[in-house]
């Protein structure tokens, strides 16, 4: 299946996939909207690298695992592979618990801004083509599959 | 090939959907002593509180047991495991062939000696869906609550309380809560933080009686204190069942016995989940660990290996990610002994946080986050890969925690699914 990969030397820690996953994942499908009033979490981490003389950054987001420990740590069976092997959360049943959070090794699950949920990438299934890989400036986040990734990396 | 697994919760589910995953014809039969289809078994105080409708408390949809052809019998109790003959009798006299069997049958509660509460009709436990809805059914704005037990299922179920009822007392032997699983500072913090919503604690203190004809009025306590009640819910620990496997001859403990492919003694017979005894990875120590997680991956064990392909339990050691009226606490691991403790105020949140780590040998051997969790599960992973700090990008108790911990071709090798 085909995933998103980051590219740490072309990241630029600009936070742009975060904005626009947050859009993709609201109502409005608005940046500026999703960001003042649907307080939306990004399921995307930017994480930071500290280098004697610079810093780089990559995006990192749920790497949808063949054997996820979220879902076989979820009290409530929201957590679920769809038919594609895209890890899921169904929002109407997740309570919150932050189970999945404290077994994700990547970090990937995160509280939702409410409380209520949690936040995690989808592929942007129901959206079309990732927004963070569609909007990223640099080209440094990429939608790939196993091959083209083992390639690249 | 016939398989019967006893038990539809975390364990019996997911064994039965590992089983079809690599038997696509096998008969696949669950029976299960309750009325209800499998349910989230920790949601039951949510449930009671309100905030998990009915038709939100199914752990999987039908479609799930229909597509995968597991039928599923409810209102059916195991009685006797004959296994000469190699079949299971139900209470209702039904007979059910096996060629491999499993037994998933969890927990059940624990009552302490308590005088005179035998028939008592307002004592409920709080284990299972059905003590929640009984629970539900008789309180009012009116009732007085008490909760004997402090530990998880006792603070939960007066966090589901909460609100519906005019006062809840939980009494706890210890001089903490939760003190299986937290030292006094951390228990200190979530005690604190539940008293403020109301709900009293009276610690180093038992219940020694009840009194009262049929219906509990009063309870009597080892400090001599006496309390009025209306509801009392006994909520003090739960015990493995393990009876059925006892009488059968199996191997058991304080739990069943199994070997890592979670076969039991007897051949053919596996078991999995809350009524088995796990290794613990950080003491190395046969315990139970009766957690939602352990029994998934244990009854996935079994599963594969009833369906004949070899497969070794993932380790297991305590973890708990719970909240108690908005305050988040995620343990895993040994947490005594925490030689990195930092307490801070999150001004832009306004709550107090904490975050505790204990480190020995270079190792994280667990930790305690309170309010501060975002991406507690690389701790978690360090502490399941047994992964040497020093190893590691920066110190962990430097900063907060970031996938940027891994050097760079761990990180590259995880991320490619190389390494769990
Ligand atoms: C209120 C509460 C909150 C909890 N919160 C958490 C949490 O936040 N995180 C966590 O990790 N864990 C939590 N737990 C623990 C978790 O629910 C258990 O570890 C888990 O349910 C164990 O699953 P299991 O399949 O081994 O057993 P169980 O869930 O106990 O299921 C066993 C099933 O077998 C049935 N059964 C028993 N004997 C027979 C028989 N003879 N015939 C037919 N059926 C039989 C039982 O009725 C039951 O339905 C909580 C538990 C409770 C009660």
């Amino acid at each position: 299946m085909k995933k998103i990969y980051a590219f740490e030397s072309k990241c630029l820690g600009c936070g742009l996939c975060e904005v626009y996953c947050r859009a993709a994942h609201s109502k409005s499908k608005d940046i500026i909207k999703a960001h003042k009033r649907e307080n939306i979490t990004s399921a995307i981490v930017i994480e930071e690298i500290l280098q004697p003389k610079a810093v780089s950054y990559f995006a990192l987001q749920c790497r949808h695992c063949s054997d996820p420990k979220c879902i076989k740590a979820c009290i409530s069976g929201a957590m679920y592979k769809d038919e594609d092997g895209i890890v899921r959360n169904k929002k109407e049943k997740c309570v919150g618990c932050l189970s999945c959070v404290l077994v994700c090794p990547f970090g990937a699950v995160r509280k939702s801004a409410d409380g209520k949920t949690v936040a995690k990438c989808d592929l942007c299934i129901d959206y079309g083509l990732p927004a963070c890989v569609d909007n990223c400036p640099n080209e440094a986040i990429k939608l790939l599959d196993d091959k083209e990734a083992e390639a690249l990396k | 090939m016939k398989y019967l697994i006893i038990g539809n919760c975390a364990a019996g589910t997911s064994a039965a959907e590992a089983i079809r995953s690599k038997d696509k014809t096998g008969d696949i039969t669950i029976l299960s002593n309750e009325s209800y289809p499998a349910y989230g078994r920790p949601l039951i105080s949510y449930f009671l509180s309100g905030k998990v409708k009915p038709e939100n408390m199914s752990y999987r949809d039908p479609s799930f047991y229909e597509s995968r052809k597991i039928s599923v019998l409810l209102n059916a109790c195991a009685q006797k495991i004959d296994i000469k003959a190699k079949s299971v009798i139900a209470d209702s006299g039904k007979k059910f062939d096996y060629d491999k069997l499993l037994i998933a049958s969890g927990s059940v509660p624990f009552i302490p000696p308590i005088k005179n509460l035998a028939n008592q009709k307002n004592v409920f436990s709080f284990l299972s869906y059905g003590d929640a809805q009984k629970i539900k059914e008789v309180i009012n704005k009116d009732s007085k609550v008490i909760i004997a037990g402090g530990g998880l299922i006792g603070l939960k179920a007066a966090e589901g309380l909460f609100g519906k009822v005019r006062k809840i007392t939980v009494v706890d032997l210890a001089d903490r809560v939760m003190a299986s699983v937290l030292d006094k500072p951390a228990a200190d913090i979530i005690q604190n933080h539940i008293e403020r919503n109301e709900i009293e604690f009276i610690l180093n203190a038992s219940i020694t009686a009840v009194e009262g004809e049929q219906k509990v009025g009063r309870v009597v306590l080892s400090d001599s204190q006496e309390l009025e009640c209306d509801i009392l819910i006994i909520a003090v620990g739960v015990r493995p069942n393990i009876s059925l496997a006892k009488e059968a001859g199996i191997k058991t403990n304080k739990a069943i016995i199994v070997d890592k492919y979670m076969q039991t003694s007897q051949k053919d017979i596996y078991a999995a989940g809350d009524c088995v005894e796990s290794v613990d990875l950080i003491s190395n120590e046969h315990k139970i660990l009766a957690l939602w997680s352990n029994a998934v991956n244990q009854g996935e064990t079994a599963g594969l290996n009833m369906a004949g392909v070899k497969h070794e339990a993932p380790t297991s050691f305590a973890m708990n990610a719970i909240s108690f009226f908005g305050m988040q606490l995620i343990s895993a691991g040994l947490i005594c002994n925490t030689d990195y403790s930092y307490a801070f105020a999150d001004s832009v949140a306004n709550e107090s946080k904490v975050r505790r780590l204990n480190i020995a040998d270079d190792r994280l051997l667990g930790f305690v986050l309170i309010n501060d969790f975002q991406r507690a599960g690389i701790y978690t992973d360090l502490i399941n890969n047994n992964t040497k700090l020093s190893k590691l990008e920066y110190d962990i108790k430097s900063k907060d925690i970031g996938f940027n911990i891994y050097p760079r071709d761990i990180r590259k090798d995880k991320i490619l699914g190389k390494k769990d």
